[in-house]
């Protein structure tokens, strides 16, 4: 089980004068400082899979980012089985498989170098890179591309790289920053396919999204985080409950009383 | 940190521009320039020299030997004749001449009752043109024979002639040898090359893996991978220092091949003498000097690259680095500065003058002792701050 409490971040602004006015309204911006996260809590069960939502600039990159331990939270805990991943960071790592919301590659080495390197920083043995490579080329359908450099690679093969890379080392918690995000419709159903095998495998996953229907279709919870708090944590149907099964408007009610949401585009 | 480095160089030789500065600059663009350079500045020199210059003698009747032996020349001058009251300078401009020469009314032979003589040269002395050299070629001639005449009609002795002519006399006895003179001559110019050729084959390597991970959205990826930041950081400093150091060999390692070819190939005299002066040994202790000083230039350079947003601000960042650079260097250039007492503590100038001493073979090797560890304790310090720097968040998230 992954149990997140009350999790808070920081960051300094380097240039306060240069925020918009709807920047300077945020009631995070305190001074110098914005409190991106002030309060995120949840918890996701063995074999779940999470969908994060929450308008632009509410924290779920923030959150998504501590909880993969590239940032340190100014407060709260994550923990897997029981273990806070913040106290030992280089033990987490080998559990989680993060993948960030830009799918940034090596452009000079090829797919394959590009999954091996996570591979070996891993630890793994190079005889199960090549298999787990291949297997998740089969997976993925990743062969007509996977020995070619990937420097001239789709949206949709860099994600696909993108993704393997993430799982080289079959984590047993793996987190998704937006992970359909300018993918074309048959990529993004190759992601969608690739979350519902780590599901079926057992393997829990928490991705961030603004796709409702994804969260419609794969997620067995929901939370919803705005102005970096969590605002909703409850299973998919309770969400769409909310609303007599409209997600849309489940979603515009969990942020009542918010008045960013009037900025925010949600696609259905 | 060897997995990080592996992977890191595996990259920077697949990067076309960085093999660039590393190797092909270093090895044919260098010399290349010097021999273009030479090729062009000697084929001018040549053409001046071998010129036919169009020329007017003004006044020509109150000398006329000087007039006609300019006339005896048709190799090299060709009389124009211009009217009274011309205007000079616009004949010069306009390249209708290339000088006029004006004799002055009353002009004579005889020294003597007439005092120095003088004759007005106008010409573009702009250019290189050789002119006022091939004219005193033939005016002196004449200048020669007056004074001849005026020393024979003051009835002197040749050692009479002699003093009059050079009252005293300064006689040089340099005890420089030719290593020392010309190592004083191009030896401070070589780390101005070398150290700039080193910096520009780490530069590349340091934008790309620091910055260059930001901005293709890698690094947090490998934030997050478990290997500790230090062994990460000591990687990719590996990776420049390893691109500045090749750099670094094939530099001196061109220079002393290109020396040799040239000096021998094509009997260039100045180059041979430096190449006899100047042993392997030398060349090898060129090289291992180079190596903290690309440790120092590694570090840098990464600091500056993990703390840019972009490719683009990172080499910015470079920018002004090599001004910082250059201004060590420049100092060992100046009169006066050698290496004893403090400069031999002071990085990067104490590189240069230890360059500048082996190559005039008057290196005072303990000096390395305060070379290596100054300039190693400066490059640990900056890769002490490098890691440092890569664990803040606020360098990282920027």
């Amino acid at each position: 089980m992954i149990e997140i409490s009350g999790l808070a971040k920081r960051f300094t602004v380097e240039n306060p004068k240069k925020l918009s006015e709807q920047e300077k309204k945020d009631p995070r911006l305190q001074g110098r400082y914005f409190q991106s996260v002030r309060d995120v809590s949840f918890t996701c069960e063995k074999g779940q899979v999470l969908g994060l939502l929450g308008p632009n600039g509410a924290g779920k990159t923030t959150s998504l980012r501590i909880l993969s331990t590239a940032l340190t939270p100014d407060a709260g805990t994550v923990k897997i089985a029981g273990e806070n991943v913040l106290e030992n960071p280089l033990i987490a790592r080998k559990k989680i498989g993060f993948l960030s919301s830009s799918t940034g590659l090596y452009g000079r080495l090829s797919g394959r170098e590009n999954i091996a390197y996570f591979g070996q920083l891993h630890g793994i043995d190079d005889n199960i890179i090549d298999a787990r490579i291949s297997e998740m080329a089969d997976l993925l359908d990743m062969h007509s591309f996977l020995d070619r450099r990937a420097e001239n690679f789709s949206s949709g093969m860099k994600q696909k790289i993108s993704i393997a890379r993430a799982v080289i080392h079959e984590p047993e918690l793996v987190i998704l920053d937006e992970p359909t995000t300018g993918l074309d419709i048959m990529a993004t159903s190759t992601v969608m396919e690739f979350i519902q095998r780590l599901k079926d495998k057992g393997t829990p996953v928490i991705f961030s999204t603004h796709h409702l229907d994804e969260v419609q279709t794969l997620c067995d919870r929901v939370v919803v985080i705005n102005l970096g708090e969590t605002v909703f944590d409850d299973t998919v149907s309770a969400f769409s409950d909310l609303s007599g099964g409209r997600m849309h408007e489940s979603f515009l009610k969990t942020l009542e009383g918010s008045k960013e949401v009037e900025n925010n585009v949600v696609n259905l | 940190m060897w997995l990080i480095f592996k992977k890191e160089f595996k990259e920077l030789i697949r990067d076309r521009k960085t093999i660039m500065f590393m190797v092909v600059l270093p090895v044919l663009l260098f010399p290349l320039i010097i021999g273009v350079t030479v090729f062009f500045t000697s084929s001018a020199i040549k053409k001046a020299e071998s010129e036919v210059l169009q020329y007017a003698i003004v006044g020509d009747a109150f000398a006329p030997q000087i007039a006609q032996a300019f006339v005896d020349d048709t190799e090299h001058f060709e009389r124009v004749d211009i009217g009274d009251n011309t205007d000079y300078a616009s004949l010069i401009k306009s390249e209708t001449l290339d000088f006029v020469l004006v004799i002055p009314e009353g002009f004579g032979g005889d020294i003597l009752a007439s005092g120095q003589q003088k004759l007005s040269l106008y010409l573009n002395d702009a250019g290189l043109n050789k002119v006022m050299s091939r004219v005193s070629d033939i005016t002196d001639k004449f200048a020669s024979e007056y004074q001849a005449t005026a020393f024979g009609t003051l009835g002197l002795n040749t050692e009479q002639q002699a003093a009059l002519i050079e009252p005293l006399v300064i006689e040089k006895e340099n005890i420089a040898d030719d290593r020392e003179v010309w190592g004083e001559r191009i030896g401070g110019l070589l780390p101005y090359f070398i150290f700039f050729l080193c910096l520009q084959g780490a530069m590349a390597p340091a934008a790309d893996l620091g910055a260059g991970e930001k901005e293709r959205g890698t690094l947090e990826t490998l934030l997050i991978s478990p290997m500790e930041r230090y062994k990460l950081v000591l990687g990719k400093f590996l990776t420049i220092c390893a691109a500045g150091l090749i750099t670094a060999l094939i530099t001196v390692t061109s220079m002393a091949t290109w020396g040799i070819v040239i000096s021998q190939g094509m009997a260039i005299e100045f180059v041979a003498e430096i190449m006899a002066l100047v042993g392997i040994l030398d060349f090898v202790l060129i090289f291992f000097m180079l190596i903290p000083i690309v440790a120092i230039f590694a570090s840098a350079l990464l600091t500056l690259s993990i703390y840019a947003r972009s490719f683009k601000e990172a080499q910015s960042y470079m920018g002004a680095m090599v001004m910082v650079i250059i201004f060590p260097v420049l100092i060992a250039m100046m009169p006066g500065v050698e290496l004893k007492g403090g400069w031999v503590w002071v990085p990067l100038t104490n590189v240069a003058l230890a360059m500048k001493e082996l190559f005039k073979g008057t290196m005072d090797y303990f000096a390395l002792f305060g070379i290596f560890t100054s300039t190693a304790a400066i490059a640990a310090l900056l890769i002490t701050f490098c890691v440092y720097w890569f664990n803040k968040e606020k360098v990282l998230f920027r």
